[in-house]
């Protein structure tokens, strides 16, 4: 069994193989599709978070909806002053993660991370990178902690 | 090009612009869009963009710009301490810096890293070294023009410096020790949470690995947000003079050490005392709290012990 979704998974192994040069344009790409996963005008969720905190360095909005076969879809909103590495790994984790169920999203390991980014890219500032995962991870339990209560 | 004036608004802007700078000690170290745009093609230029945010330069930047890492370029990766001498030269052979090249830098945060890659050249005694008033930020909230194009350049001479200038704008720490233990002035330039000891990290931070929060015994805090405005420029002259010569009593000919915790952000206040008010003798203490935190045997203040 894989310990990623399969979608992650499909990402995860797509970065391994890039060479360098290619990952960081690999990643750009990603982060200026950020836009792509924004909420957007009308829909409506299951659960909004909308914060800023000590973490991260503008506000981070995270919007979930369940489908009706249980799996989780994300949306996320950055404030401009977010870094590029945590906007292309927020849309990574949309696309990635998406579908999944809220239990099995909140037992991802983090350690897919330096596979991704690689290791030239990886340093103590950075790490706002785990920020948006740790954030969806929250969404999922703060749902299922609702559920639970409302049976 | 250069007698020819811009554009209606622009040329009155810059004439606004240049009246601020007038009135700094060192007018001559910063530049604003005009003169930028003026020298996009000027082969005695180069302009260098020096970011927190490490992709950031790969997203665009100004053209012709080259990138200069922090960690990865200007930094011993295997010590900490910078590159030396013929490290140096290496890296403005390839980036098409020249001792006589004027180099202008730029970059996010207010132009924190920028100061900080000015602060190294120094070190190394390149002389034409200019800062882009406001940053990377501001050049984008100006709609400056950006590209993603890298420069493809040619290897130029640069001969190996004699010497890293540590003694001159270095302070090591038995440096900051003895200027602690001689009540000489200490500028703080962390924000409060930080200084009082209340927190061991920047806001919006990760813990960097310090064990104890608080200051240096006897140091003024004067967090380093203060000699900017909200749009990333340098405070005017007298703004800056009111902050550090009557606020925090600071005289032009004072021996001065400024730290926060690894010297990025006070290399910024180091530029702006040095350059903009015209002290002649501060020092950056680049261990900063990161290492004075963390030391055995070395007392530390509270603010609210």
């Amino acid at each position: 069994m894989n310990a990623f979704p399969e979608k992650l998974e499909e990402i995860i192994e797509l970065f391994e193989h890039l060479p360098e040069t290619e990952r960081r344009e690999m990643l750009i790409s990603f982060s200026e599709n950020t836009r792509q996963h924004e909420p957007r005008e009308g829909e409506t969720f299951d659960l909004e978070d909308v914060r800023k905190d000590d973490e991260c360095t503008d506000e981070v909005g995270v919007f979930l909806n369940i489908d009706d076969q249980g799996g989780a879809h994300f949306r996320v909103k950055l404030g401009p002053k977010v870094q590029t590495l945590t906007r292309a790994m927020t849309a990574i984790l949309c696309q990635g993660l998406d579908g999944s169920s809220p239990q099995a999203l909140q037992e991802v390991p983090q350690d897919f991370v330096p596979r991704i980014v690689g290791s030239e890219l990886v340093r103590l500032r950075s790490q706002t990178v785990y920020y948006v995962l740790t954030r969806m991870k929250s969404a999922c339990a703060v749902y299922l902690k609702r559920e639970r209560a409302a049976i | 090009m250069t007698g020819c004036p811009p554009p209606g608004g622009l040329w009155v802007r810059r004439l606004a612009m240049n009246e601020k700078f007038a009135a700094y000690a060192h007018p001559e170290v910063l530049v604003d869009r005009a003169w930028i745009e003026e020298h996009l093609d000027d082969p005695n230029v180069r302009i260098v963009e020096s970011n927190e945010d490490i992709l950031l330069y790969d997203t665009g930047h100004i053209p012709g710009a080259v990138h200069i890492d922090w960690r990865r370029d200007l930094q011993d990766q295997t010590v900490r301490d910078y590159i030396r001498e013929e490290g140096f030269a290496a890296l403005c052979r390839r980036n098409g810096i020249t001792e006589s090249t004027t180099v202008v830098v730029y970059g996010d945060k207010s132009n924190w890293w920028a100061c900080y890659a000015f602060w190294v050249f120094t070190l190394f005694g390149h002389k034409n070294l200019k800062v882009l008033d406001g940053g990377r930020d501001h050049w984008v909230a100006q709609d400056g023009p950006l590209t993603k194009e890298v420069p493809s350049l040619e290897p130029v001479p640069y001969p190996t410096p004699l010497k890293r200038r540590d003694d001159e704008i270095r302070a090591f720490f038995v440096d900051t020790l003895a200027h602690a233990k001689a009540a000489l002035p200490l500028v703080d330039v962390r924000s409060p949470g930080e200084f009082s000891g209340e927190v061991t990290h920047m806001p919006e931070y990760p813990q960097e690995g310090v064990l104890r929060g608080g200051h240096i015994p006897g140091a003024h805090s004067c967090p380093w947000k203060t000699a900017a405005n909200d749009d990333d420029t340098f405070k005017s002259r007298e703004e800056l003079a009111k902050i550090y010569e009557e606020g925090l009593g600071l005289k032009q000919d004072d021996n001065v050490v400024a730290y926060c915790r690894i010297g990025e952000r006070s290399s910024h206040t180091w530029f702006v005392l040095t350059y903009l008010l015209g002290f002649e003798n501060v020092r950056n203490y680049d261990g900063s709290w990161t290492e004075w935190g963390n030391m055995v045997g070395v007392p530390i203040e509270r603010t609210n012990d």
